[in-house]
C-alpha cells in the first residue's frame, strides 16, 4: 500500500508540490517569528558583545542594561580602579530614550562616552568619520544613516539638544534600540547625574578570573552588582528573547493549525480523487489498517517535504533578508527549526484525520458500481 | 454559471468545508498578523489618552510620553498653572524598571501619579491608593501569578499590590502605577538611585483647561511662557506614540503581513488547481457543448469568489477566537481585528490573491479536451 500511496502522491506532481509550497510556507512563518526575535535579541547585545570587559558592574539589584537604568558613584569606580587584578576601569552613562533623526523617531540606546577613555567603550567598526564624540557630537548606527538619509556632518535631536553626526557606526543597529554615542558631558547634562555612573566596564589583567574578579567586586564595594562579561550578555539575550516567548508560541499554534489543514485538504482531494482504488483495496481484502497507513504516509509525505523546503528557505535565504531590509536582522536557531520538526509530526496526523475517516466508511461496493 | 459553481460547490460539502477552512486559516492568520500589528499601535495611542488631560506638558524637545526620557523642572508646575486657561496641572512621573520575581524579570513603567493620570480601569482590588500600594497591569499578574494583597518588591523596596488594572502597557512593556508618596519612600529606602536627581522627579504635567478656554492657545502660550516644556494635545502626543510604534514595528510586521499574503496566494492557487483538475472532464463536456474558454475560466472563478464568501466569515471568526484568546492570556499585546483598517487591507488583499489565484489554472482549462466527452468515464 505504501507503494501505491507514493506513486499516486507523485502522480500529481503539481498538487504535490504545491501542497508541500503550502505547508513550507506556513512553517516558514512560525520560524520567521522565531528568528525575528532572536536576530532583534542579538542585535540588542551587540554592544555588549563587542565592548567585551572582563566585568560589567552595576547598580545593585541591576542586571541587564536592555530596558534598564543604573546609577552607581563614582568613588564606587575609583574603589574597583585600586584593586591590583584590575588593569582599567571605563566608565559609561546610559540611557534609554528617544532620538530623532531625518524627520523620524528612534526609541534608542544612549551612551555617554568619557572623552579619556580612550575609546575603550566605543564602537568597533565605524564606516564614516570617527567614533569618539565630543561635547555637542554624536556617532550613530550606519543602518539609521541608510534609511534616514543622514551622514557625517547632520544633525540628530536628543531632548532638545542638537548633536553633530561625526561617526557612523557599523552594527550597533536594533529595531528595538539602535545605539547612539555621545559625549559623556552631553548625557549627563541630560541626566542630571553628576558624580554618577550607570555602568562600568572592568578589564582584568592577565590570568584573573573573571568570575573570582565580580564576587570580589562584589564583596568590597558596597550595593553594586558586578557580573563577568558572558553571564551579562547572557543575560540580556534571554530578557530580550523572552519579550517574545508568547508571540511564537502562538504564532506556532496558528501556523501548525493552518499547515494541518493544508495537508488536510491535499490528503482529502488524494483520496477523493483514488476512491475506486482504494475501494478496489478493500474489495480485495486489503485490511483497513494498511489503508490508513497510506493515508497517513501521504499525509507525511507532504509536510515532510514542507517541512525541509521551509527549512531550507530559513538557513538559506532568511538570514540574507537583511540585505533587501537593513532594519531586519534575522537569526535561524537549528533548535528552533527542529522544534517546529517535530510540530510537523503531530500536524501530519491531523491532516489525515478527515481523510482516514472516508477511508474508512469507504463501501467496497463501489468498485461494482460504474 | 454563477448557479453552476453553487451546486459544484454542494456537490462534495465536505471538500468545500475543508478548502473553506483552509482559506478561512488563511485569512486569519494575515487578520492576527495585522491585528497584533494595529494593536501595539493602539496600545501606544490610549497610554497617552487614558491619562484624561486637556493639554501635556513635557521636557522642551520629548515629543512622547513613553519610551523617552523627560524631566521637568519642579517649579514647572508653578509656571504653568499661572498661565490664563489653565485651571490645574497635574504632576505624572515615569521610571522605567525591572521588576524580578521567581527568577523571572520583567521590565515595567512606574507610572507615578498624584491627582490625575492614574488607572483606568481597576479589575480587581481597589482604585484608591495611599503609601506604599501599587496597581499592577494584568500583563503582569497573569504572566508572574501576582495577586492583590501581594508583596511587589522594585529595587529592594517593597510595595503592597492594592489593585489589577487593564490595557495598561504599551511597547511590550507593563505599566504599574504608585503615589508619590510611593516614589519619595521607594527612592529613599531602595537602592534605585544614589543620588535622587538622576532620576526625574517630575516627568509630565496634565493640564487640565477652564471652561472656554481655547486649547490651541493656552498651549501656545504655555509654550511661550515657559521654556522648558513642549506642550501637547492627547492627540499629538497619541498620533507621535503611534509613529514611535510605526518605525520600531512597521518593517517587520509589514514583512510577515506579506508572507501571510504569499501564503494566501499558494493556498489559492492550490485549491483552484485541485479545483481545475477535479473539473476537468466537466471542463471538457462543456467545452463540448458550446461553451467558450472564458465561459469556464468564469465559473471557476466565480467558484472561488463563493468559496472566498464561505471562507471570509469562518477566517473572521476564527481570528476573533484566537484575538480573544491572546488579549485574555497574553494582555501584555493586544490583537485588534476589528479595526478599518485591518478590515479592510485584508479585504482587499484577500480578493487580490484570490484573482491572482484563480487564473493560475487558464492553461489546464484552455488544454481541457472536449473529446473526453465522448468517453467513458
Amino acid at each position: 500500500m505504501l507503494r501505491w500511496a507514493w506513486q499516486s502522491l507523485i502522480s500529481k506532481r503539481v498538487s504535490f508540490w504545491s501542497s508541500a509550497l503550502g505547508v513550507a510556507s506556513a512553517f516558514i512563518l512560525v520560524m520567521f517569528f522565531d528568528a525575528v526575535f532572536r536576530g532583534e535579541a542579538k542585535q540588542i547585545v551587540a554592544y555588549l558583545v563587542q565592548a567585551k570587559p572582563s566585568v560589567w558592574v552595576m547598580q545593585s539589584g541591576v542586571s541587564n542594561m536592555h530596558m534598564s537604568s543604573s546609577f552607581i558613584w563614582d568613588w564606587k569606580a575609583d574603589r574597583i580602579r585600586q584593586m591590583s587584578e584590575v588593569e582599567r576601569v571605563t566608565p559609561i552613562l546610559y540611557l534609554n530614550s528617544v532620538v530623532r533623526t531625518g524627520g523620524k523617531d528612534w526609541f534608542s540606546y544612549i551612551v555617554g562616552l568619557e572623552s579619556d577613555s580612550q575609546g575603550r567603550a566605543v564602537a568597533r567598526h565605524i564606516a564614516a568619520g570617527r567614533g569618539m564624540p565630543n561635547p555637542g557630537e554624536v556617532v550613530i548606527p550606519d543602518v539609521i544613516g541608510k534609511l534616514t538619509n543622514i551622514g557625517v556632518g547632520d544633525y540628530v535631536f536628543l531632548t532638545d539638544k542638537k548633536l553633530k553626526v561625526v561617526g557612523i557606526s557599523e552594527g550597533m543597529f536594533s529595531m528595538a534600540n539602535p545605539v547612539f554615542f555621545v559625549a559623556f558631558s552631553d548625557l549627563d547634562d541630560i541626566l542630571s547625574s553628576s558624580g554618577t555612573y550607570s555602568y562600568l566596564l572592568v578589564d582584568a589583567r592577565p590570568g584573573v578570573d573573571a568570575r573570582q574578579l565580580a564576587d570580589k567586586i562584589m564583596n568590597e564595594v558596597e550595593k553594586v552588582n558586578a557580573l563577568p562579561h558572558d553571564a551579562f550578555v547572557k543575560s540580556d539575550f534571554a530578557m530580550a528573547l523572552k519579550m517574545g516567548v508568547e508571540i511564537i508560541s502562538i504564532m506556532t499554534i496558528i501556523g501548525s493549525t493552518l499547515a494541518a489543514l493544508l495537508v488536510g485538504f491535499t490528503s482529502y482531494t488524494q483520496v477523493m480523487s483514488k476512491r475506486r482504488d482504494l475501494g478496489i483495496a478493500k474489495a480485495v481484502g486489503i485490511p483497513r489498517r494498511a489503508i490508513y497507513g497510506a493515508v497517513i504516509f501521504q499525509s507525511l509525505c507532504i509536510t515532510g517535504l514542507g517541512f525541509m523546503m521551509a527549512a531550507l528557505f530559513a538557513f538559506l535565504v532568511m538570514p540574507y533578508i537583511h540585505t533587501l531590509l537593513p532594519q531586519i536582522t534575522l537569526v535561524v536557531s537549528p533548535a528552533q527549526v527542529g522544534k517546529v520538526g517535530l510540530v510537523a509530526i503531530p500536524v501530519a496526523f491531523l491532516g489525515a484525520l478527515i481523510p482516514g475517516y472516508l477511508v474508512m466508511r469507504l463501501d467496497p461496493a463501489l468498485v461494482f458500481h460504474n | 454559471m454563477f448557479r453552476l459553481a453553487w451546486r459544484q460547490l454542494l456537490l462534495d460539502p465536505a471538500r468545500t468545508l475543508l478548502t473553506a477552512l483552509a482559506i478561512g486559516a488563511v485569512v486569519t492568520v494575515i487578520l492576527v498578523l495585522s491585528g497584533f500589528e494595529q494593536g501595539q499601535y493602539y496600545q501606544l495611542k490610549q497610554a497617552v489618552l487614558d491619562r484624561k488631560a486637556d493639554l501635556i506638558a513635557l521636557q522642551s524637545g520629548v515629543a512622547n510620553l513613553l519610551a523617552a526620557r523627560s524631566s521637568l523642572p519642579q517649579l514647572t508646575r508653578i509656571y504653568v498653572e499661572d498661565i490664563p486657561g489653565v485651571k490645574i496641572a497635574h504632576p505624572m512621573t515615569a521610571l522605567p524598571v525591572m521588576y524580578q520575581k521567581g527568577g523571572h524579570k520583567m521590565p515595567i513603567y512606574l507610572m507615578v501619579y498624584d491627582t490625575r493620570g492614574g488607572p483606568v480601569k481597576v479589575i480587581d482590588g481597589k482604585a484608591k491608593q495611599k503609601g506604599n500600594d501599587i496597581i499592577i497591569d494584568s500583563s503582569i499578574a497573569n504572566k508572574l501569578n501576582v495577586k492583590v494583597g501581594d508583596d511587589f518588591i522594585i529595587s529592594d523596596f517593597t510595595f503592597k499590590v492594592s489593585g489589577i488594572t487593564e490595557g495598561a502597557a504599551a511597547l511590550f512593556t507593563a505599566m504599574a502605577f504608585i503615589t508619590y508618596d510611593g516614589m519619595i519612600d521607594l527612592f529613599l529606602e531602595s537602592e534605585i538611585a544614589p543620588d535622587i536627581s538622576t532620576f526625574p522627579l517630575l516627568s509630565f504635567l496634565l493640564v487640565d483647561l477652564k471652561k472656554g478656554a481655547d486649547r490651541e492657545q493656552v498651549r501656545r502660550s504655555i509654550e511661550n511662557a515657559v521654556p522648558a516644556v513642549d506642550v501637547y494635545t492627547p492627540e499629538a502626543l497619541a498620533k507621535n506614540g503611534a509613529n514611535l510604534g510605526k518605525e520600531i514595528l512597521g518593517p517587520v510586521m509589514g514583512l510577515l503581513v506579506n508572507v501571510g499574503y504569499i501564503i494566501g496566494l499558494l493556498v489559492i492557487t492550490l485549491i483552484s488547481s485541485a479545483e481545475a483538475r477535479h473539473r476537468l472532464r466537466g471542463f471538457g463536456v462543456m467545452k463540448a457543448l458550446g461553451f467558450s474558454h472564458a465561459k469556464l475560466v468564469l465559473a471557476l472563478g466565480q467558484q472561488i469568489v463563493l468559496l472566498l464568501l464561505i471562507a471570509l466569515p469562518i477566517g473572521f471568526l476564527m481570528a476573533l477566537v484566537l484575538a480573544s484568546i491572546f488579549n485574555t492570556t497574553v494582555p501584555l499585546y493586544i490583537v485588534r481585528i476589528t479595526e478599518p483598517i485591518v478590515l479592510g487591507q485584508t479585504l482587499i488583499g484577500t480578493a487580490l490573491f484570490a484573482m491572482v489565484g484563480a487564473l493560475i489554472p487558464l492553461r489546464m482549462i484552455r488544454r481541457a479536451d472536449p473529446m473526453i466527452a465522448f468517453q467513458e468515464a
